[in-house]
């Protein structure tokens, strides 16, 4: 016989020999927990007057998305060049990672973002919504009539803003000194409000006469006229004071502005206040080689004015003298004598801060060259803000005044209505208004209140127009990311990097802006340190750990292609999760959930 | 060629012959003769193959199960305690399927320490799915070998070649060495019908549930029962190109025997002589050399027997509480009215002489006794050292 | 963190039997993703020899030789004898075993197969118990632990041997430990097991075990991360039995760790100050030998 045929005898071979997959098991069937993708929201965000969408714009700066990123601080704050120098980032103070090691830079990073994109000449992805055939006037072109102007734009309006001084920026452009916010920058910024379709009227101041007749060429008006008349100091010899405001507007369109109302160099100076204003003019005046002396009747941590600038302002050689109450201003040898009177703390008040009282009756002398006042400003006509009118409705950063007599509704906004003084928050006075606005027309006055609720950032009072415009981020939860939520050991300390600083002799020497840009790398490697907290960034931890492969990515390709788009782009296969959970525990940045299965 | 070897030697030949590629074992008295000789070829390139020296029988088995389950023809040999620390990857080889080849040259197991010839290791091995060959002298021990490979891998199962110890593991005679091209073309190349390999990935071996386990157990024995048919037609071809054949049980002068012996091993050889010796005498006595034990050849000793009158069987063993296991067997496959009258003898355990006088006594009184006693008769016991 | 799409092959199939949170499906999906299309495995009988499926299914898509207990390391000499006479060097071989399988039963095919010198990687994926069987004891349960062999106030006073010291004396060329969760550690080590080509190459790969140490699953991960933060296993690796090297720090009380799981509830407080002061003195003595590297 050959071995072909002996080969050929069939011969029962029948053992465990398998090539078939365990994959047609649904061993899904087995869970009685169900994970799942929850983006949250991030405490940065919800602290963020803007309510800027920061996590995100960390995870594309993280991954060099520039454009991206930048056009997603764009859909919340049509200024960032600004912000990313004169904010003062209360996202940082509410940062997860401060509580790891230092928070995020999210304010350099900022600056950085809106720099890179302008170097790169990144086109903004915002524009001009369809027209809903309306126009609105807006009075001021501060930061709060420009994010007004550029919000409503966006929602199809038609916007002018009448501005009274010769250009548009209004504190901006002459309030906040070179050194922190130089020109060119602001004027970046408002071009760009300007290409999409605001006409800015300069020099044209208005007045009450105006509101009376708009309503003939306007549905709205929109009044953000700032807090420009500074406070009296209130005590004999008042007169002989500088005005600080006046000395900063002066100072802002020039050195040589600046020195016409300013003492010769090297004499002295006293600034009266604790607010951002007396720093800024302490600062100034150093600039132009004057000896400055703040004197301010409360402590130093009492001061309103924000603690980074107060401490730089001493590194520049700028004294202070704390718990001095002026009394009284009188000439003497051609300079100042500023009578004060000894304060001590006596507890605090009702509304928080340290009160002061005089402490007996000691006084002291101080002498100057000169007195700046910088105790605060007010509104300079009465219609600029809101009748004490139960009728007009107190929102948080505006109020309404659906059915003023002028017969079309006028909101306010910027510093006279808001409680915190600062140009974020006069961008929320914009976008509060504008979202406003847009519902009354929409949806009738009654609507409002719900409305801003919904678009709220978190628990807190910030709004997104993403949420309003239902964008991604309405999907996410408003329950808050708290640090307890996010499993810190993945991730290691590093430092926290701020743009480098001129040191301050070098700063004193002239109005050259002071702190520079992180560079691309410096960048990336800040927004790495950023948790992303509850936000999807794929990470993909969760997928390196699903024992079951029970997830899929939806997003197919090369990540580069794709890592713009918004939202998790995951997908939890129910039929192979046995809902361990693993996933969801060990999410690094707390964007998903685990509940009991309903059956 | 014709070469004088030692039966260890023989079975080393015929697995430089069948071209085997692992070899794995453990160094046991009295295999260790085989596997030197396969670690010599190996070292010296006349064997291309790889010696693994393992710590343990156990590893050994499990080991040339590895090299099978790549796909190589492999080897092993052992004896006695070896056999029986391997008995769980015997089972293992079988269910799996791999056509395996093993010498096990049957030593007796202890206590007391024992090196010599007794077959209750391998027997104690019949259920683990193995086949098993008995050979009684070094050519059957070489040819057994190469049928082995030849009948395992139709079958896929493993085989035992087992010969005795120092009677024929030890012991130098005549043997027909092949050419390397002859067996060649008995024994082609390995093709195995299943192994591991990275494009086209199975998982052997794994866990057999209710449905499907029995149908398994069922493969295998039905594979055993196509044994003695598909051996029959490879022998024929063995016959063909080398003018040798053994079958599954090899008669002498049983044609008209009214009495016949059934044993195994070099035993059988010895019987052979007292058969003579006693055909000489004038007795009707035959001998049934029984060679394939599993599967048991239950067809071949009926013809074998079909004409005898009293069987006489001589169990090298015993299965402790039943008896000879030879003689069980046998039984167990002749019975029926027609069956012949079946005398068991338990003999030459331990190594204890099995002589031409010892098979001449036997016959005597299996002769002089009409019915057959119950159970198995220990043949040779000192009765004197058991009374206590 | 790491900031990389999660991407390339699986090799582990969706649909197999572990248990909710099972450390040992993680483990094998990740040895799987660092070693690639060209692995095969044996595996004996544990855990995974069940995960590994029932006929005619299989969870994984690379070959598995399954076999009994005691003979990863031998059946895998024998399979590699049996690739490189084929010619296949490509193919990386690793026996892939639990503690009982490894410290115990196994141990003697593995530790003769590290001094034969054979090539393929071992894994031995703790979970410090016998499992798969319904949790008893094994060499490997850790001082405290309580089993099903070790119930009640009998809860093993002895010590876990010390099964990557007992390799790395055999001066295979590498011996590690690993976790899953430090994924990125294990899988380099898996990678630079496979490029090694001479000699037994040996992971000590941490699983934990919800179902047999009492924990939530979805504290798998967890679990394991406190084991190497706390120093009760710490990732290290020994190249040729000589050079240690300690590859992640941590100084968490072990206290911590003990306390994520209910085998080492009824530890006191001196118990703990006991295991403390032993982890200390592992940890030593390791960090002596990676400062002696």
């Amino acid at each position: 016989m050959s071995n072909d045929s002996v080969n050929t005898f069939n011969v029962s071979l029948f053992f465990p020999k398998s090539s078939t997959s365990t994959v047609t098991n649904k061993t899904g069937t087995w869970s009685f927990m169900r994970p799942s993708y929850l983006e949250k929201t991030a405490p940065c965000s919800v602290h963020c007057p803007c309510g800027q969408d920061i996590p995100r714009i960390e995870m594309l700066v993280s991954r060099g998305q520039i454009a991206a990123a930048w056009n997603t601080i764009l859909a919340e704050n049509p200024l960032p060049g600004t912000c990313g120098r004169v904010c003062f980032h209360p996202c940082e103070k509410a940062c997860n990672r401060g509580q790891f090691d230092e928070a995020v830079s999210i304010n350099a990073i900022e600056r950085y973002l809106d720099d890179a994109a302008w170097a790169a000449s990144i086109a903004p992805a915002a524009a001009r919504g369809s027209a809903k055939g309306r126009r609105i006037a807006i009075v001021g072109s501060g930061p709060a009539g420009l994010a007004a102007s550029y919000f409503l734009s966006m929602l199809g309006y038609e916007c002018e803003i009448f501005e009274a001084a010769e250009e548009p920026g209004g504190i901006l452009r002459y309030g906040i000194p070179a050194y922190r916010l130089p020109n060119e920058v602001l004027d970046r910024e408002i071009a760009r409000i300007r290409a999409l379709g605001v006409m800015i009227h300069c020099a044209r101041a208005v007045d009450s006469a105006f509101l009376e007749g708009a309503k003939h060429t306007y549905d709205a008006v929109f009044l953000s006229c700032g807090n420009g008349a500074s406070m009296k100091l209130g005590v004999p010899g008042e007169e002989l004071a500088l005005d600080g405001l006046a000395f900063l507007r002066s100072a802002k369109q020039g050195e040589g502005a600046a020195r016409t109302i300013s003492v010769k160099p090297h004499g002295s100076a006293i600034v009266v206040g604790g607010g951002n204003t007396a720093i800024d003019v302490a600062r100034s005046l150093r600039r132009l080689g004057v000896s400055p002396t703040i004197v301010y009747r409360r402590r130093r941590e009492d001061m309103p004015a924000f603690e980074h600038e107060v401490a730089r302002a001493l590194e520049e050689g700028v004294r202070m003298v704390e718990l001095r109450a002026p009394l009284a201003l009188a000439r003497l040898d051609g300079g100042i004598e500023l009578k004060v009177q000894k304060m001590r703390p006596a507890g605090v008040g009702a509304d928080g801060r340290m009160r002061v009282v005089p402490d007996g009756d000691a006084t002291e002398l101080i002498f100057a060259d000169a007195l700046y006042s910088a105790v605060g400003a007010t509104h300079a006509e009465s219609w600029m803000v809101p009748p004490d009118d139960g009728r007009v409705v107190r929102l948080s950063h505006a109020a309404a005044f659906w059915d003023a007599p002028v017969g079309i509704p006028l909101l306010y906004g910027g510093d006279p209505v808001n409680e915190n003084e600062s140009v974020a928050d006069a961008i929320a006075s914009g976008k509060q208004a504008a979202i406003a606005l847009d519902v009354f027309f929409q949806k009738g006055a009654g609507a409002v209140k719900a409305e801003l609720a919904r678009c709220a950032v978190g628990d807190g009072t910030s709004l997104s127009m993403e949420i309003y415009l239902g964008g991604p981020r309405a999907n996410r939860s408003g329950r808050v990311v708290s640090f307890k939520d996010i499993p810190t050991d993945y991730f290691s300390p590093s430092e926290k990097k701020r743009g480098a600083s001129l040191p301050p002799e070098r700063a004193i020497a002239s109005f050259e802006e002071i702190e520079s840009s992180l560079d691309a790398a410096e960048a990336a490697m800040q927004a790495e340190r950023c948790f992303n907290c509850g936000i999807c960034n794929d990470c993909d931890n969760c997928r390196t750990y699903c024992p079951e492969l029970a997830i899929t990515a939806l997003r197919a390709g090369r990540r580069d292609d794709w890592s713009t788009e918004a939202g998790p782009a995951r997908a939890i296969n129910s039929d192979y999760c046995k809902g361990c959970g693993i996933c969801a525990a060990e999410c690094p940045r707390c964007a998903m959930i685990i509940e009991e299965q309903q059956s | 060629m014709r070469e004088v070897l030692e039966g260890s030697q023989a079975v080393a030949e015929a697995v430089r012959l069948a071209r085997v590629k692992v070899i794995s074992a453990y160094p046991i008295t009295p295999q260790t003769h085989i596997v030197e000789e396969l670690a010599k070829y190996c070292a010296d390139g006349s064997l291309d193959g790889r010696f693994i020296c393992v710590e343990s029988e156990h590893s050994a088995m499990a080991s040339v199960i590895g090299a099978e389950s790549g796909g190589v023809r492999s080897f092993t040999a052992s004896s006695s305690h070896g056999l029986a620390l391997m008995h769980e990857m015997l089972h293992w080889a079988a269910g799996a399927r791999l056509p395996i080849v093993m010498a096990e040259v049957n030593r007796a197991l202890g206590p007391g320490w024992n090196l010599w010839v007794d077959q209750t290791d391998s027997l104690s091995q019949r259920d683990t799915g193995w086949l098993q060959f008995y050979c009684s002298d070094g050519q059957e021990a070489l040819d057994t070998t190469l049928l082995a490979y030849r009948l395992a891998e139709i079958l896929n199962l493993p085989i035992m070649v087992v010969m005795d110890a120092f009677f024929l593991s030890h012991t130098y005679e005549p043997v027909d060495v092949p050419s390397q091209a002859d067996v060649d073309a008995f024994l082609p190349p390995y093709e195995p019908k299943f192994l591991m390999d990275t494009k086209n990935p199975y998982a052997l071996d794994e866990v057999a549930p209710i449905n499907v386990y029995m149908e398994m157990r069922r493969s295998i024995q039905m594979a055993m029962e196509a044994a003695p048919g598909i051996y029959q037609a490879i022998e024929d071809e063995f016959y063909t190109r080398f003018g040798r054949r053994y079958g599954l049980v090899e008669p002498y002068r049983c044609e008209d025997a009214d009495i016949v012996f059934v044993t195994a091993g070099t035993a059988a050889a010895t019987a052979r002589v007292a058969v003579d010796t006693l055909r000489a005498k004038g007795e009707r006595v035959g001998l049934l050399r029984l060679r394939m034990f599993r599967p048991f050849p239950a067809e071949a000793f009926r013809l074998g027997l079909a004409h005898a009158k009293k069987v006489i069987v001589l169990d090298r063993n015993c299965s402790f509480g039943a008896g000879g296991v030879f003689a069980q067997e046998l039984k167990a496959a002749l019975y029926g009215p027609e069956a012949p009258k079946l005398y068991s003898y338990v003999a030459g355990m331990g190594g204890r002489d099995v002589t031409v006088d010892t098979f001449s006594e036997l016959f005597t009184m299996t002769r002089d006794q009409d019915e057959p006693p119950l159970g198995s008769v220990w043949y040779g016991v000192n009765e004197e050292m058991l009374r206590s | 963190m790491k900031n990389e799409l999660y991407s390339g092959a699986e090799y582990l199939n969706p649909g197999h039997v572990g248990c909710p949170g099972c450390g040992a499906t993680i483990a094998m999906k990740l040895a799987l993703r660092a070693l690639g299309e060209h692995t095969m495995l044996v595996i004996p009988a544990s855990c995974w020899a069940i995960i590994g499926g029932n006929y005619p299914q299989s969870s994984l898509k690379v070959p598995i030789l399954h076999t009994a207990f005691a003979t990863t390391a031998a059946a895998a000499s024998g399979l590699r004898a049996a690739l490189d006479l084929r010619g296949d060097r490509e193919t990386t071989i690793v026996g892939w075993a639990g503690d009982g399988g490894t410290f115990d039963i196994g141990f003697q095919a593995l530790s003769a197969a590290a001094e034969r010198g054979e090539d393929f990687i071992y894994v031995c994926y703790d979970n410090e118990a016998y499992m798969n069987t319904g949790v008893q004891r094994s060499s490997s349960t850790p001082w405290g632990a309580r089993t099903m062999t070790t119930p009640g106030d009998k809860w093993k006073r002895t010590y876990k041997k010390n099964i990557v010291e007992i390799m790395a004396a055999h001066r295979i060329p590498y011996a590690a430990t690993a976790s899953i969760a430090y994924p990125e550690d294990l899988e380099r080590k898996l990678r630079k097991a496979a490029s090694i080509r001479s000699g037994l190459r040996f992971i000590h790969l941490y699983s934990s075990c919800p179902t047999g140490w009492g924990f939530a699953p979805e504290h798998s991960v967890r679990v394991a991360r406190l084991a190497v933060q706390t120093r009760a296993f710490p990732l290290y690796e020994v190249e040729d039995g000589t050079t240690y090297a300690i590859n992640q720090a941590g100084d968490k009380p072990v206290r911590e760790y003990l306390r994520t799981q209910s085998r080492f509830r009824h530890l006191s407080d001196e118990d703990i100050a006991q295991i403390q002061k032993y982890v200390d003195q592992e940890w030593k003595r390791l960090v002596r030998k990676a400062e002696e590297a």
